[in-house]
């Protein structure tokens, strides 16, 4: 597939802090990607970098194929941006802030108008578009800033933390609306929450320091440890002799004890009636099984470490 | 307060605190002219000042230090010396319906009736100075970080432009090197050349081309100093 957004070994320095770290990657048209990682990870600065709100002092983006630098005016046509922070101007009306920013990308009156009134009810905030921003709530305002960056109809749209602020059925009616563009437009946004993440994407990219740790669906991801269950047994006492003896079955992966429970990692569910078989002396209060997904995927250990 | 009502007050405020006071000072120009009639082309680019300053602040350091759609703004297909642009010529629309309406008021409360040429040739200085005047005020607002700074900065300019640019008082008054001195300076230049059309009919090209020329320089340098601050 054609890459809408590519990245060639792209740095970033705030001072002399490497925020991005010579990344090189591309994002092919029409998918979905979301970007997560830790606080710090240079997750903001990658969209403001690709977004054109700052520049890069090493490497270089591509937009559509246009260097970003070289060819800016062509290349902003071609974006639109949601920033994380509510900045749209609070003395006007939700609409007045959609219209001036459609007619500074010169949309004709009319097409603005039928493009807005689409997208409002798209993401029901219809009722709102008459209200001056400062009486509306975060959360129909952040709606509102996607619907701003939708206006001139871009290719990408980039989006920092789209449904912050967001109740359930706004983030509903968001998403709704975002993955119905799924497929017309490129679309990368950072994202908090896992959950979401987890819901919505096409390829994962997991950020770390300013560079890609990991890169791919989810599946992709957990691929190495989508075979691993937790499981997590609360004893009423759990002796030290107990838990080295269980630490050493040889299918108990990565033993940890929270006061008297034991925590472990095991590639098949039998590890447990292994470790329930040589526990029979002990008293148990509660056992818990899961399968591993994004958010152990994001626990250090397995980020950089896997499981031994 | 709303704005109309501004507008009209901000005159009529200016002509009791300044004309009304000052005249009984200086009676008139040393040229003759009665000083409610020499102060008028002073008062009304004064009103453009205050207007100037405020619509600058508005639809740019405001938006650019509280983070309200600046962003956006500088992402859309424009270069920056165009976005400058945008602002001043958004600040000289503005400022000209101020000056127009002080205009009306103030020829009320005149001794006698100026020419009726006076008031095309009054807004059309007034949109020389705007130009001039924007670029400084956007040059403030490019780069200072600190509301508290930009108003340090900005009240003292308005000071600046009330007592050393020969608004309340001729240049002949000050000290003889710093009269010099400052009636080289552009804003100065713009209101001299004013009067002297408006009073005697006298055009000199220098004190117009002069400010234009320094004003389109700037434009091009507000616009490369934006880059540089935004990092694009």
């Amino acid at each position: 597939m054609e890459a809408s957004i590519t990245l060639k070994k792209v740095g970033k320095l705030v001072g002399d802090k490497t925020i991005l770290a010579s990344l090189t990657f591309g994002v092919e048209r029409g998918s979905l990607v979301a970007i997560i990682g830790d606080n710090e990870a240079g997750k903001s600065m990658l969209l403001k970098v690709i977004s054109g709100i700052e520049y890069q002092e090493f490497g270089h983006v591509f937009i559509n194929g246009l260097d970003s630098q070289k060819r800016r005016l062509e290349v902003l046509s071609s974006i639109g941006f949601v920033p994380h922070e509510i900045d749209l101007d609070p003395w006007l009306t939700l609409e007045e802030n959609i219209r001036f920013m459609g007619m500074m990308y010169g949309i004709d009156i009319e097409m603005l108008n039928t493009r807005m009134i689409q997208l409002a009810r798209d993401l029901h905030i219809i009722p709102y578009l008459k209200s001056m921003v400062q009486d509306i709530s975060p959360g129909i305002v952040k709606k509102g800033m996607i619907l701003r960056a939708l206006i001139h109809d871009p290719d990408i749209l980039i989006m920092d933390e789209p449904t912050a602020f967001m109740d359930a059925e706004s983030y509903r009616h968001t998403w709704d609306l975002l993955l119905r563009l799924r497929g017309e437009k490129t679309i990368l946004y950072v994202s908090q929450s896992l959950k979401e993440v987890e819901e919505a994407h096409d390829r994962i990219l997991v950020l770390e320091d300013g560079r890609i740790a990991l890169d791919g669906s989810l599946d992709k991801l957990l691929g190495s440890t989508f075979e691993f269950h937790q499981f997590q047994i609360e004893f009423e006492e759990l002796s030290d002799d107990l838990f080295k003896q269980l630490s050493k079955l040889p299918k108990v992966k990565n033993p940890s004890r929270i006061g008297h429970s034991i925590h472990f990692y095991g590639r098949e569910r039998n590890v447990f009636f292994e470790v329930l078989n040589a526990a029979t002396a002990a008293i148990m209060k509660d056992v818990s099984v899961k399968k591993l997904g994004l958010q152990d995927l994001m626990d250090a250990k397995f980020a950089k470490d896997g499981i031994h | 307060m709303t704005t109309v009502s501004f507008m009209v007050m901000l005159p009529l405020l200016l002509h009791i605190g300044i004309t009304m006071v000052m005249k009984n000072i200086v009676v008139q120009s040393i040229d003759q002219v009665p000083y409610d009639v020499w102060v008028f082309p002073g008062i009304i680019l004064l009103i453009a000042s205050v207007s100037t300053f405020s619509l600058i602040y508005r639809d740019l350091f405001d938006l650019r230090i509280h983070k309200k759609s600046f962003i956006p703004i500088t992402l859309a297909p424009y270069g920056k010396t165009h976005l400058v642009i945008g602002f001043l010529v958004t600040s000289i629309i503005e400022s000209l319906v101020y000056v127009i309406v002080a205009m009306g008021v103030l020829t009320v409360l005149l001794p006698e009736p100026l020419n009726w040429s006076a008031y095309f040739i009054v807004p059309l200085f007034t949109l020389l100075y705007t130009f001039l005047l924007g670029n400084l005020i956007i040059t403030f607002s490019v780069l200072t970080d600190r509301i508290s700074t930009y108003l340090s900065i900005t009240i003292s300019m308005f000071l600046f432009i009330l007592f050393a640019t020969g608004v309340l008082v001729e240049f002949d008054f000050y000290p003889k090197t710093i009269g010099t001195l400052l009636s080289y300076f552009p804003l100065s230049m713009i209101l001299s050349d004013l009067r002297g059309i408006l009073f005697f009919n006298r055009v000199e090209w220098g004190p117009i081309m002069i400010p234009v020329a320094t004003a389109l320089g700037w434009t091009w340098l507000n616009g490369y100093m934006l880059k540089r601050k935004l990092k694009q």
